[in-house]
């Protein structure tokens, strides 16, 4: 205890230093939160965003359709997989689906498009498909008066065609067994904007789609929601020994490209935070060392007397890592409301900015244990390490030199 | 009587060249004896520090043994020479270099605190160091809230505290007024008288050394006069 009250006073000795030390310290750690939150939030977001949009946590696919995709590498007994899947507690919900290219046809004018064959029931609870209809209504399974199935069509598609609800969109495309697919769809519903990733998405009814493309009752990809997103690669994994004969991929494998550009960009802000305790640690290593030679003649005395040098080391990580604790208390008190604030409230941005390849117009942040935690880890460690050198030289102090200093 | 501490032809040379070399103690043997209060004295440059510092195990002889309770110091080293000085010895230094964060109380009870000395004893103890001190009622204070006497009595009291075998202390009253530096050669030889606690101490003031048991005068590092009043 009296130990503990020496290196709290001595904290205090060079009041100025230890404020100036303590602010480089309490600084460092506000900015490294604050990156860590504002990475962490945009790659959560992001990844909600596809994980929503239409990835699900898991997809599945037969052989390599995912890297090569083909109209007839299908998935021949979906019900037999959805009662599997509809089974297992920990999916949350899962959707069936059909993609063939297309040219669509309105008037006089033509469009390429992305036909997209959803189960509407199922899609409608794993992704935000019905959320995004800017126009028209969700479309049901149903024909109507003239025989003819509904559509819902991308914004895009839309323009380009100068087509809008109730019109007749032709869709020309080729049938899984080689045959010529055509057929009319009424325009029920607009999805998403010209900006949105579906703009030139055509979605039908899975029934419709499979009628069209002459499917046969089976689908390409089966995109399943998680009760628990961290959960994507174990139960992956646990899928695929249950279906050997069908290839089971989490969001991380069907999304390669942003997963290794986000692994790529959070390499580089741990770098980016390596360096702001680099620059910290310089600073409280003068410090430390600064305490230490200006007190050479009391460690003398402090061993004359009796003390250990392992003691008197002791006494410099002590102190150092009271500074730092101290220095990061309030660095958590400043920064936990900034973060809360970035974290519900966030930064709407005059120009939408680029996150592992999607474009975002609203920046968040995250506020978990792993945004306060790391950064505190990071410095609590780093000011020890300091205070070893510094230990090591008060230690080492021969009594009757340090004392014929002054 | 019997003996507490001892040197037996202990040297200390500073420099390894020859022509250069400063002998601060050459070949010094002497035995001080339980209760003794013996001055070491000598003009500046003679070697008294020099020599107080081997008899408390601060500096290692280039030759000879010093002897503590038949325990040869000079052999120890780290940890080991950290205990037996924290349980066998008791400094005094002429700058009187209390730790100035702490108290005077706390100043007194650091080293017992390094002893494992229970909190209930340690505060008995510093009450009555303080006491005997002349100090009641300062023991909040930081040693730049004390005068130089005072503090040099707070170091008195943080030498005599744990109980040590015997106490050095160097030049004890050098940055004293003579008034103030005979009281604290007053307390110190009172405590030496009720105690029995052996002090040796380093000084060149006639005024001080007249307070002494026993004289060592040191010459240009060697024992020039032993004299037992």
């Amino acid at each position: 205890m009296l130990l503990l009250k020496l290196a709290f006073r001595n904290i205090f000795r060079q009041r100025r230093r230890s404020l100036l030390t303590a602010l480089s310290l309490t600084g460092g750690y506000i900015l490294c939160v604050f990156s860590f939150s504002l990475s962490e939030g945009s790659y959560s977001n992001a990844i909600s965003f596809f994980i929503l949009d239409h990835t699900g946590h898991i997809q599945i696919h037969l052989d390599d359709y995912l890297l090569r995709p083909k109209i007839h590498k299908t998935i021949d007994d979906p019900q037999g997989l959805s009662e599997l899947l509809d089974a297992n507690e920990e999916i949350e919900s899962h959707t069936l689906r059909v993609f063939a290219p297309a040219i669509s046809y309105y008037e006089k004018d033509n469009s390429p498009a992305q036909v997209i064959g959803v189960a509407l029931d199922r899609e409608r609870s794993t992704s935000t498909l019905a959320a995004k209809i800017s126009a028209g209504e969700y479309i049901d399974n149903a024909l109507d008066a003239e025989g003819y199935y509904s559509a819902m069509i991308g914004a895009g598609i839309a323009n380009s065609l100068n087509i809008g609800l109730g019109d007749e969109l032709i869709l020309i495309s080729q049938g899984a067994d080689g045959s010529i697919a055509n057929d009319i769809f009424i325009v029920k519903a607009i999805v998403g904007n010209r900006a949105s990733p579906d703009r030139t998405t055509v979605f039908l009814p899975l029934i419709a789609a499979q009628e069209f493309l002459s499917m046969y009752g089976s689908v390409h990809e089966v995109s399943i929601l998680l009760k628990d997103d961290g959960e994507a690669r174990v139960q992956a994994a646990a899928l695929q020994d249950q279906l050997p004969e069908l290839t089971v991929d989490p969001w991380q494998t069907v999304e390669s490209t942003f997963y290794q550009s986000m692994q790529a960009d959070k390499q580089g802000n741990n770098f980016f935070m390596g360096f702001i305790v680099f620059i910290v640690f310089v600073g409280v290593l003068n410090t430390v060392l600064m305490s230490v030679l200006e007190r050479t003649r009391e460690f003398g005395v402090l061993k004359a007397i009796g003390s250990r040098p392992l003691k008197i080391a002791l006494m410099i990580t002590l102190e150092t890592g009271l500074l730092a604790t101290l220095s990061l208390v309030v660095g958590i008190l400043l920064s936990l409301p900034l973060i809360a604030w970035f974290t519900f409230t966030g930064i709407e941005l005059a120009e939408p900015m680029d996150v592992g390849g999607i474009l975002m117009s609203h920046l968040t942040g995250e506020l978990s244990l792993f945004v306060f935690g790391m950064p505190l880890l990071f410095i609590v460690v780093f000011a020890l390490f300091i205070s070893i050198p510094a230990g090591m030289r008060a230690a080492r102090i021969s009594p009757t030199e340090a004392m014929r200093s002054n | 009587m019997s003996g507490v501490i001892s040197t037996t032809d202990v040297c200390r040379y500073f420099g390894d060249d020859e022509e250069t070399m400063v002998k601060a103690v050459d070949r010094v043997s002497i035995e001080i004896e339980r209760g003794e209060f013996t001055a070491i004295v000598g003009p500046s440059g003679s070697g008294k520090t020099t020599l107080l510092h081997l008899l408390g195990g601060l500096d290692n002889p280039t030759s000879g043994a010093v002897e503590l309770s038949d325990t040869n110091i000079a052999a120890m080293s780290g940890a080991v020479l950290s205990d037996f000085r924290r349980d066998h010895i008791g400094f005094i230094f002429q700058s009187y270099n209390l730790i100035p964060v702490f108290s005077a109380e706390e100043n007194i009870e650091y080293i017992m605190l390094l002893q494992g000395v229970e909190a209930s004893e340690r505060k008995r103890r510093v009450t009555d160091m303080l006491k005997q001190v002349g100090l009641e009622g300062l023991g909040n204070r930081r040693p730049n809230k004390l005068s130089g006497g005072q503090q040099q009595r707070v170091a008195v009291a943080r030498a005599m505290v744990s109980h040590p075998e015997i106490i050095l202390a160097d030049e004890p009253t050098a940055n004293l007024d003579s008034k103030t530096g005979i009281a604290l050669l007053d307390l110190m030889k009172e405590l030496n008288e009720n105690h029995n606690m052996t002090f040796v101490f380093s000084t060149h003031d006639e005024k001080i050394m007249s307070r002494a048991g026993r004289l060592i005068h040191l010459h240009d590092g060697e024992v020039e006069l032993d004299e037992t009043k």
